[in-house]
């Protein structure tokens, strides 16, 4: 039976890596023909001329023969033939895209017949070191009037995007959930493509048209290099677009869209009021002039340590640490930590786990305690850190030295309930040694004078999908969560003005411990290969934690802390439900 | 023994100086040569106590700058320059104690205090994902500012102050 699940998720999958020539070849017919469509094309412009100014860009002089062949000319070069599509969103907006002959650029434009301005987006391939990935350049101008005056306004890059989440469902029948956390970068989950059960981010530009009309693109950057844009309509929830790459297959997705969208909700923005400021993450270093097509992109895969198993046994053997105090004067992910809990100290109990051998432990003081494996005779000594996020529930967290896999324990105790969840992180999985992987334990808490329940236990937990929760770890170190699956979540990192930066996203869970108080990990796979645990407490809205990572520098389980703030929820849970297709009701 | 003033020009040094300045028109001629020399020594340190301002404000300069190389230039020896790698900035603290210069009896030396308010950068430690996308942003620094007190000693060497010692103490 046929599912929407891909066999290998976007970040695990080997995309060729084309070459110039392979490009060149599969553009050929497309510069042709133009972009396909399953709406009509609209012939808006055809039988008519268009001249087109950019700042600081090019000029473009369109003749548009029919509604899809057109010939244009380049800074008053000559003019070549090229098919094109184009599609109108509402009574001014004209969103066109097509190639250039002989070359492996193109364009996407939109214009606003209403005030006579247009945004030019310049597309190419073989622009960066992975050739299919599409490279872009944004430029502002507008639609020169023989006899007028150029107008002096412009379409401007915004943020006034930032915080917008949208269902869309396009005209080929893609459905997708794009989430704007970030004016720099965004998020997105392919519900048709892929089954929806990831999220994933790319570089995105957000240009300002007027107050309803917005322009958006965004690049799979680590991924296929897939390019898409369209200006949408916020207050009609309609778009209208392109998407230009090579798929999975090498094939190129050359089409313009028109699409429907439903409005997700809105999540708070940091920047000062006023600030509507786009491109918060500059192209360029202080000084220096940016390259065309330019751009800050995050790439995780490219620069992660990739190691061995034999890397691994011998990093972790060489060091292996545990709550270590960073030095110097900045805090990092620990500074708003808080102090760790006694609340262990001097206790003896067993936690035992549904599917897992069950841990006796003897804890020593606030910093060390002592756990074996039920049934073993001798004790092993592990430095932990424990907080007691809610009265009687205590996350702490420590390495089992000696483990073959080099496990390390994320655990949740409650013991006024007499349950704990542990992410039980371990090394040695299947795409590089070093990135970690976890399982998922749940189970109660044997102690004297404490009897646990024999049925209820910790359960996964929908209530915090959608939401957007920030942390501030320390000054100049605060990043937001969006829970944007049910099996992934998206971290975005802040600039200086507090805009949304660069993001990242990663395979997820989410454990209801408590009202409010949530347990949650995620995997930063293809990225650093981190495992990051945190217990979020949206009372006290703190979040304590552990992260666990293995790299050149060998394992450590480190702490983590941060003074929180709700930002907001996508109403996002409908799309996950699985509907009940015959039988009995 | 060490004479100690203010190095602004404020209306208490001024005072004080006039106050030597009118001194000689009431007293006889042994008390005239006496104030004669009073007044070259008072001269000089006034000179000094310029010199220093000046050695102290084309320092500040150059720290608040980023023109490190410069400012090593200003000092006896350009190892001592690398007071504190972290310091962005440095700014009168105006709320504070003003700024005093002591010049040693024999001229070649001076001690400086200055309230000041030092703006620190320090970078994130690379050793979290978060704090690697902050500084692949062009972030990753947190900067903060500290109300201290700039000790500095000066050296007088050929006729021309430099920088011999500088250092921080809390305010």
């Amino acid at each position: 039976m046929p599912t929407p699940y891909p066999k290998e998720q976007m970040h695990r999958f080997q995309y060729t890596k084309l070459t110039p020539q392979q490009i060149a070849d599969k553009l050929g017919p497309a510069i042709k023909s133009g972009p396909t469509s399953a709406s009509q094309l609209s012939d808006v412009f055809a039988g008519k001329s268009l001249s087109i100014v950019t700042d600081k860009g090019p000029s473009l002089a369109y003749k548009f023969g029919s509604a899809n062949q057109l010939t244009v000319a380049e800074n008053g070069g000559a003019a070549a033939s090229a098919g094109y599509g184009a599609l109108t969103l509402g009574s001014h907006m004209v969103f066109f895209s097509h190639l250039i002959p002989d070359t492996q650029r193109g364009y996407a434009v939109v214009v606003d017949r209403g005030t006579n301005l247009a945004t030019v987006i310049e597309l190419w391939f073989s622009g960066y070191e992975d050739n299919r990935e599409v490279q872009r350049e944004v430029y502002y101008g507008y639609v020169d009037q023989a006899g007028q005056q150029a107008p002096t306004a412009r379409h401007v890059a915004t943020n006034r995007c930032e915080g917008k989440g949208f269902y869309w469902k396009q005209d080929a029948g893609a459905e997708t959930l794009e989430f704007f956390p970030s004016a720099a970068y965004s998020n997105f989950v392919e519900l048709s493509r892929m089954g929806g059960e990831l999220s994933f981010c790319a570089p995105s530009d957000y240009v300002k048209i007027n107050d309803d009309y917005y322009i958006y693109t965004r690049t799979e950057c680590e991924f296929s290099g897939t390019f898409t844009a369209y200006v949408m309509d916020l207050n009609r929830l309609r778009q209208a677009g392109v998407r230009l790459g090579f798929d999975r297959n090498d094939a190129l997705e050359y089409y313009v869209f028109r699409g429907e969208g439903e409005w997700l909700g809105q999540h708070a923005q940091f920047e000062k009021f006023g600030d509507e400021a786009g491109n918060p993450v500059p192209a360029a270093a202080p000084g220096q002039t940016a390259a065309k097509g330019a751009r800050r992109v995050y790439r995780p895969f490219k620069t992660m340590a990739k190691m061995s198993k034999a890397e691994v046994d011998a990093a972790c053997a060489k060091r292996t640490s545990s709550f270590v105090r960073p030095a110097g004067p900045v805090a990092g992910m620990s500074g708003n930590l808080g102090p760790n809990t006694t609340y262990l100290a001097g206790r003896t109990f067993t936690l035992r786990y549904d599917h897992a051998p069950a841990i006796e432990y003897r804890v020593e003081d606030a910093e060390n305690l002592n756990w074996r494996k039920e049934g073993d005779a001798n004790w092993t000594k592990a430095r932990y850190q424990g907080w007691e996020s809610m009265p009687g529930v205590i996350m702490f967290g420590h390495l089992l030295e000696g483990m073959p896999d080099h496990d390390g324990h994320a655990i949740v105790a409650d013991f006024d309930q007499g349950l704990v969840t542990c992410f039980n992180g371990y090394l040695n999985t299947p795409y590089f040694a070093n990135e970690a992987g976890v399982k998922i334990h749940f189970g109660v808490i044997e102690m004297e004078g404490l009897i646990p329940p024999k049925y209820n236990r910790h359960k996964f937990t929908e209530e915090m999908l959608g939401r957007a929760v920030s942390q501030n770890y320390a000054p100049n170190l605060t990043s937001m969560h969006l829970y944007s699956t049910p099996h992934s979540l998206s971290w975005i990192i802040f600039t200086d003005k507090d805009a949304g930066g660069l993001q990242w996203s990663g395979p997820a869970a989410y454990v209801k411990i408590r009202d409010g108080l949530y347990f949650m990990y995620w995997l930063e796979e293809a990225c650093n290969g981190t495992l990051g645990t945190i217990l979020v407490n949206l009372h006290t809205m703190r979040d304590v934690g552990v992260g666990y990572n293995c790299g050149p520098n060998g394992l450590s389980m480190s702490a983590v802390g941060a003074h929180e703030r709700l930002a907001g929820e996508f109403d996002i849970k409908r799309f996950y439900q699985v509907p009940t297709t015959g039988g009995a009701v | 023994m060490s004479r100690k003033e203010k190095s602004a020009p404020t209306r208490r040094s001024f005072l004080k100086g006039g106050a030597l300045l009118a001194a000689p028109l009431a007293v006889a001629a042994p008390a005239a040569i006496l104030a004669d020399d009073a007044t070259k020594a008072r001269l000089a340190e006034l000179e000094n106590e310029a010199a220093i301002r000046d050695l102290h404000q084309n320092w500040m300069r150059r720290v608040n700058t980023g023109a490190s190389d410069e400012a090593a230039s200003l000092f006896v020896n350009a190892k001592a320059a690398a007071f504190d790698p972290s310091v962005r900035g440095i700014a009168p603290d105006h709320d504070a104690a003003p700024d005093a210069v002591e010049i040693g009896a024999d001229g070649t030396r001076a001690a400086g205090r200055y309230h000041c308010a030092v703006e620190t950068e320090n970078a994130i430690p690379r050793d979290s994902t978060l704090a690697q996308m902050a500084h692949a942003q062009g972030g990753g620094y947190v900067r903060s500012v500290e109300r201290r007190v700039l000790r500095v000693e000066y050296a007088k060497n050929a006729g021309k102050w430099a920088i011999a010692k500088a250092e921080f103490a809390s305010a």
